[in-house]
């Protein structure tokens, strides 16, 4: 009924506009998706889900408690991996019992639920109340994410019980509380049933990640960036906020379920403003993706994450939370489908900024020398891969993704914190090198090794099919110059072949030399390997080995799973989840029949070749610069700084292209000086002249009076018979007007 | 009856204190907040209409009223529905807290503090039962004298300036107040022949007076409400006084003293002038959207955090008032719950930091810092205290400023909501900014004062009487407020509840104002294509 | 009051009380205004305190004398019964004042009026 009425706004408003109607949806072909969407079921026999969500808050309180008790052990460790394994383990469970296509409701209890009798007085009964209870949404998208952020997450925190073995006491605790708060939220985030409990798990993530990133809070640096990480997503925050009023606005509920059944039937909530504020939806919904995923223009808090614990880096900032945006996007995609069906250019907006997002941190991480933060650059540059996946409508190509560079971006991540854990906090690639051959360090080594070679995107591995589903998409999916957009992804891949390698090149290979780094030294906690003089790196145990060992496994699963098909099948089974969810409604907009072709083959088989020419060449050149022959490597840098035309370009990507000194100039500067201006105002203006002036009013009043009262009493006595005097001769003068 | 006893024990609490003997007076006002507290707890459990379809006050007017003067019509009467018994609790759960954080703080002239705190609690309990314009307004007013002197002879060192101000600035904007509630009662008189001041009577009368005097009479309302709220521009004396405030006089002028002008907005200016809240609620909303980004960018510069957060309430409030004039029952359930979360959350943090300034006698964020090593629970508290203001989701914050900022954004001429508004969606962007600006500045003071390498002044010794941490009888003032923060934020449909059939009967007659407002505004194409699909998406 | 106002009104009619004559009234009315004016005259000059407060009883005690011709005037015993109260009251007054010109003749050996401004505004 509603949706009737919008569509005849719409069309009204259209016409009126001037427009040739094109902007409302083809006549005669209701909007549908190509995979229909069932109603939610409300299954009892899924109960147990419930707990996925609880054992990491029960683990929370447990390592609060801990703290309080000054528990010295490893506790709190245990505690957390147990919780989340228990987590990962009812996951499984309740994924083995679930039909992807039927969207399940777990209610677990009531939360924000409002309603109210209608305005006009004319209906009795409650209607449209503002719904928000703690539900879960189980269907093929919350599943799959779930599965693989609660394994990552026991993995990491068992990787985490030795990593942060040397603060064992509050800060342990303090830790793992962290921890446990973080998958609480990404759980809330992932399975709940509405967008508030989305936006509940979305700013519970950014907490844990404000306190993780400043768990050494003695470093002032540790400080500011964990301010700046929340307070960028704070305005990417924002823009979810105003998404979320909007689909409340437009379509009275936030809701999956009830959502995506108005979105099938055709509601473009268009009924109110116009229309206009419909378009906005997806807009405002990118916004809050772009900053929770560290894209283009709110990137810059993700390197600077990486003050952190690596752990943290490794689980938060690279596996799970950073992919919360394209978690959001995948979740929401109906709204952009919409949006795309009524001529909007929100799709071709995400995957233009995902795909130069790419580009930009790939550039950054070749000139980069901390290795963390050229893994920071390289999560950015991967999660641009994932939004140009959706911005090309494909869903599954975003979400395969998303699962590969969790497994060898956290194997990597996890790496480095062991090179950092073990060298004495050392992160300079130049102050490192053939570790090789440092005894106990073979696991790490090799472990790594896959991690680059799957990274790179290397034939065979599991991020080079992952990737390709997405670049030969670029040449399938009809849009705003896609082709250009996948030959920069191709150039993009190439790029990041050789930052990985360059990484992997310089650390493990080549003469062996090391040092410890003099200022990091974990930041003031007592620490015995700052002395620089008798230094020698202590090995990995057999937890971090063992973690790193089981996700190398993971990984080489996910690439051979594409080989052994339906058994094993991963792609099977990944497509499955997603296609049948919300998500994967996308491939509805790609051309019906024949796929376009590229350079005369079918994009998907072109690809295969494409994409691994160009890692194969970055993976070289990156052997040759920085293994085989590092004398050419200095010899390029030379080139570059001795000529002036082009020695800004390596000083440009160095400096991460100046786009943090830009923000604090155009942005953090104008705002401490509106700051300061307008509190100058409000002391000299608004107080000063506004209230002090208003109460000075009657003493400027009173000082016109006052040599009256000059303190002689005679004075005092004539102006009282001056003053009798006026008023009898003011008596006598009406007295005497009114007899004549 | 229960209602007088619940303003008499603070008082007979006073004169305990006052013949206790100074060293005992501390235990005594503990002992009577307690005693005031669970005697509240008796009323909000006697209370029978939380779960209420149609919004009533408890008790029934003609078993509480207490004729003073009768020929003018003057009765005391009092009474409470859900939201002024929320309010009340939220002032009698906070004074205990308030009591346990001036401990040690107030070291002379302690019963005096104690007789003065007590007396404050009666004075905004009693704004909050009153039931006719009279009592309510002396328990307005004489709320002021308290915090004068609490100010005046406990304050920092420009406590002078800060208390006067003070006195004199809220004074003279009741005074307006007065005389257009007045002026209601004399025209109530003149057209119907008999004196009342009882608020129903008056309230169901008003608004059969002209568009022109309604607005009048909003402008003298608002002239008094507007500078306790605090409303952009007249917020200047918040931050002198909250800063120069001894701890439980921050607490009480933050968590409570404010919350008068907002209640004294919902109680008088929404049943009162309708007609004038429809034309008006846009300029208000654009001045309280001014505060909100004002003030938040004031509070990013400040160095005395204390100021800092007086500011924040400044922001804050905006909210609150965006949420009240939306004029949908989402604004004003978001409203009040912010009333609640903003009193709790703001309230502790002046306790923090009051601790703090126990130990180390100065509260500029250059001069000490870094303190989440030396203070581990302190620092909890306070970063638990912290996020309850940014808005982070699970604790109350959020909740209220949720609600506030979706009523605004859906009070549009055609809100599915079945409530139509005069704002919509760019004062809620707007406002919504603020959400960026709160965390940016309430992290800045996170990261000064918890975060970074230690910082203490230059003369700072250990005191023999404090614990470096926080001491139990510390730990118990704070506990129950983070507490209340977290509960509010998981479970906040109790009070959500409660306050919907108050909701309803407050907005009553708006939906038709407002889209009478609109029917008179030029019927431009857009509007009346608008007003057609409301008609009949309302159906 | 109004009571025993009413009796008084009552026994006085019953009396042998008449209205004065206009001729005397004005007679009467004369010494009250001179006398005021002497006062008056006498205040605004001297500096002396107690000469001052003399003349300020001086035009207390003329308005009296009014209070009385113009109660006779109106056979209304209000009048007289108004100067019995300034009367008990100028006493008290008196006592008072003089009272306080003698505490401060102790602060300041003067009786000059214009040694006490302290309390003056400019």
């Amino acid at each position: 009924m509603l949706s009737a009425i919008a569509h005849t706004t719409l069309a009204t408003v259209a016409m009126a506009g001037g427009g040739d109607g094109s902007h409302g949806l083809p006549a005669g072909e209701p909007f549908g998706f190509q995979v229909p969407i069932a109603p939610v079921v409300d299954e009892q026999s899924f109960a147990l889900a419930a707990w996925m969500i609880w054992l990491p808050v029960i683990s929370a309180v447990l390592c609060g408690i801990y703290a309080a008790l000054g528990v010295k052990s490893r506790l709190p460790a245990w505690t957390t991996v147990a919780a989340l394994a228990g987590s990962f383990v009812i996951a499984a469970i309740t994924v083995s019992k679930l039909d992807f296509a039927k969207p399940v409701v777990v209610h677990l209890f009531d939360w924000i639920d409002l309603s109210w009798s209608s305005g006009s007085g004319t209906a009795d009964d409650k209607w449209h109340g503002l719904r928000a209870n703690f539900a879960l949404y189980l269907d093929g998208l919350s599943a799959y994410w779930i599965l693989f952020v609660t394994f990552l997450g026991t993995m990491i925190a068992f990787y985490a019980s030795e990593y942060m073995e040397e603060d064992k006491g509050t800060g342990y605790c303090r830790f793992f509380a962290g921890v446990s708060i973080f998958l609480f939220a990404m759980t809330a985030l992932v399975l709940g049933e509405n967008l508030i409990m989305l936006y509940l798990g979305w700013e519970g993530v950014g907490l844990a990640s404000y306190l993780l990133i400043g768990y050494y809070y003695k470093k002032p640096a540790a400080v500011a960036a964990a301010k700046k990480a929340f307070i960028m997503n704070r305005i990417g925050d924002l823009g979810l906020a105003l998404g979320i009023y909007l689909i409340w606005l437009e379509y009275g509920s936030l809701e999956y379920g009830a959502l995506f059944q108005a979105l099938q039937a055709g509601d473009t909530g268009a009924g109110q403003y116009d229309g206009w504020a419909a378009t906005l939806i997806p807009w405002c919904l990118m916004l809050g993706a772009f900053g929770k995923s560290a894209q283009f223009p709110l990137y810059v808090w993700l390197p600077d994450a990486m003050e952190g614990p690596t752990p943290v880096s490794a689980l938060i900032h690279a596996a799970t939370m950073v992919t919360a945006g394209i978690y959001l996007i995948a979740r929401t995609m109906p709204f952009f489908l919409m949006n795309k069906a009524l001529g909007g250019h929100a799709l071709e907006a995400v995957a233009w900024i995902g795909g130069l997002t790419a580009l930009l941190a790939a550039t950054i991480a070749m000139a980069q020398y901390d290795i963390k933060r050229v893994m920071a650059y390289s999560t950015v540059s991967q999660l641009g891969y994932m939004f140009m996946g959706l911005g090309l409508a494909t869903s599954f190509g975003a979400c395969y993704h998303v699962l590969t560079h969790a497994f060898f971006k956290a194997l990597l991540f996890l790496c480095c914190g062991a090179v950092m854990h073990g060298f004495g906090g050392q992160l300079d690639l130049r102050k490192l090198g053939g570790i090789r051959r440092v005894p106990g360090w073979g696991v790490v080594c090799w472990t790594m090794l896959i991690g680059s070679l799957w990274l790179s995107g290397v034939p065979g591995s599991a991020g080079y099919f992952s990737k390709d589903e997405i670049l030969s998409q670029a040449f399938i999916t009809e849009g705003a110059g896609f082709r250009l957009l996948g030959w920069i992804g191709i150039i993009t891949a190439g790029l990041t072949a050789y930052y990985t390698f360059r990484v992997w090149f310089r650390v493990f290979t080549g003469p062996t030399h090391y040092k410890p780094d003099e200022a990091h030294g974990h930041a003031g906690h007592d620490d015995d390997h700052g002395a620089d003089h008798d230094f020698h790196p202590h090995a990995p145990g057999l937890r971090i080995n063992l973690v790193l060992t089981i996700l190398s496994l993971g990984a080489l699963w996910l690439a051979v799973g594409y080989f052994v098909g339906d058994v094993w099948g991963t792609q099977t089974w990944i497509k499955n989840a997603i296609e049948n969810s919300s998500a994967g409604t996308g491939l509805q907009l790609m051309p019906a029949g024949e796929h376009p072709t590229l350079l005369g083959f079918d994009p998907h088989t072109a690809m295969y070749f494409i994409s691994g020419t160009f890692g194969l060449v970055g993976l070289a050149i990156a052997w040759w610069l920085h293994c085989a022959n590092r004398k050419a490597a200095d010899d390029l840098r030379g080139w570059f700084n001795g000529r002036a035309w082009i020695a800004w370009l390596p000083r440009a990507m160095e400096h991460k292209w100046y786009v943090d000194e830009i923000y604090i100039a155009t942005i953090r500067f104008p705002l401490w000086i509106a700051g300061q201006a307008l509190y100058m105002f409000d002391r000299i203006f608004v107080d000063g002249i506004g209230v002090n002036g208003t109460a000075r009013l009657p003493k400027i009043a009173a000082s016109l009076f006052q040599p009256l009262y000059n303190g002689k009493l005679q004075g005092y006595a004539t102006s009282m018979a001056g003053g009798l005097a006026l008023v009898i001769a003011w008596i006598v003068w009406v007295w005497m007007r009114g007899s004549v | 009856m229960q209602l007088w006893i619940l303003l008499l024990i603070p008082l007979v609490t006073c004169i305990g204190v006052g013949f206790g003997g100074e060293r005992n007076a501390r235990a005594i006002a503990l002992g009577g907040s307690l005693v005031t507290l669970a005697w509240a707890a008796v009323l909000a459990m006697q209370f029978p209409h939380w779960q209420a379809e149609q919004w009533a006050y408890w008790p029934a007017p003609e078993d509480n009223a207490f004729p003073v003067l009768p020929g003018l019509g003057i009765a005391l009467e009092l009474g409470v529905d859900s939201v002024s018994l929320l309010l009340v609790l939220l002032n009698v759960i906070l004074m205990p807290c308030c009591v346990l954080g001036s401990w040690v703080a107030i070291k002379e002239r302690r019963r005096e503090f104690y007789i003065w705190l007590l007396v404050l609690s009666t004075c905004v309990m009693g704004v909050f039962v009153a039931r006719d314009v009279i009592s309510f307004y002396t328990f307005f007013e004489a709320s002021l004298v308290p915090g004068f002197f609490m100010l005046a002879i406990y304050g920092g060192p420009d406590r002078r300036e800060a208390s006067f101000k003070f006195f004199i600035y809220t004074f003279v904007g009741s005074l307006f107040m007065l005389l257009g509630l007045a002026y209601v009662a004399w025209q109530h008189a003149q057209q119907t022949g008999d004196w009342s001041f009882a608020i129903s009577d008056l309230t169901a009368f008003a608004p059969t007076l002209s568009a022109g005097e309604q607005g009048w009479i909003l402008l003298a309302l608002m002239a008094g409400l507007a500078v306790k709220v605090p409303l952009f521009p007249l917020h200047t004396w918040l931050p002198l006084a909250h800063n120069q405030a001894p701890t439980a006089g921050s607490v009480n002028f933050a968590a409570v003293i404010l919350k008068l002008g907002l209640y004294g907005l919902y109680v008088f200016i929404l049943p009162m002038v309708p007609e004038a809240v429809v034309t008006w609620a846009p300029t208000i909303a654009v001045l309280a959207v001014i505060g909100i980004v004002y003030a938040a960018l004031i509070c990013w510069v400040q160095t005395d955090v204390k100021k800092l957060i007086a500011y924040s309430s400044v922001s804050h409030m905006g909210f609150a008032v965006l949420g009240l004039i939306a004029l949908n029952p989402l604004g004003l359930q978001g409203s009040v719950f912010y009333m609640l979360s903003h009193g709790f959350a703001t309230g502790g943090l002046f306790l923090c930091i009051g601790m703090m300034y126990e130990r180390y006698h100065t509260k500029d964020l250059r001069e000490v810092g870094g303190l989440a090593f030396k203070m581990p629970v302190w620092s909890f508290f306070f970063i638990v205290l912290v996020f309850a203001s940014v808005g982070l989701p699970g604790l109350n914050g959020f909740v209220s400023e949720f609600l506030c900022l979706i009523g605004t954004f859906t009070a549009v001429p055609d809100a599915k909501t079945g409530y139509p508004g005069v704002l919509g969606p760019w004062f809620a962007a707007i406002a919504a900014t603020g959400m960026i600006l709160g965390a940016m500045y309430l992290l800045y003071m996170t990261g000064k004062l918890c975060f970074g390498p230690l910082r203490e002044p230059a003369d700072h010794h250990e005191s023999e009487e404090l614990p470096k941490d926080l001491s139990l009888r510390e730990i118990a003032a704070l506990a129950p407020i983070a507490l209340i923060c977290l509960i509010f934020g998981v479970m906040p449909w109790p009070i959500l509840h409660a306050v919907e059939p108050v909701a309803e009967e407050v907005l009553k007659p708006y939906p038709a104002l407002v889209e009478s407002h609109f029917e008179q505004m030029d019927a431009t194409a857009k509007v009346s294509l608008l007003s057609d699909t409301t008609l009949e998406g309302s159906r | 009051m109004n009571d025993v106002a009413v009796s008084l009104t009552q026994a006085g009619e019953a009396s042998t009380m008449v209205p004065i004559t206009t001729g005397t009234i004005q007679i009467v009315l004369l010494v009250s205004a001179v006398m005021f004016a002497i006062g008056m005259v006498g205040f605004l000059t001297r500096r002396n305190m107690i000469l001052m407060f003399l003349c300020t009883e001086l035009m207390f005690q003329a308005s009296a004398i009014a209070m009385i011709a113009f109660g006779r005037m109106h056979m209304n015993p209000e009048g007289q019964v108004f100067v019995i109260f300034i009367l008990t009251v100028a006493a008290a007054e008196a006592a008072l004042a003089l009272g306080l010109v003698v505490l401060l003749y102790r602060r300041k050996p003067t009786l000059d009026a214009e040694a006490w401004s302290e309390l003056k505004e400019c």
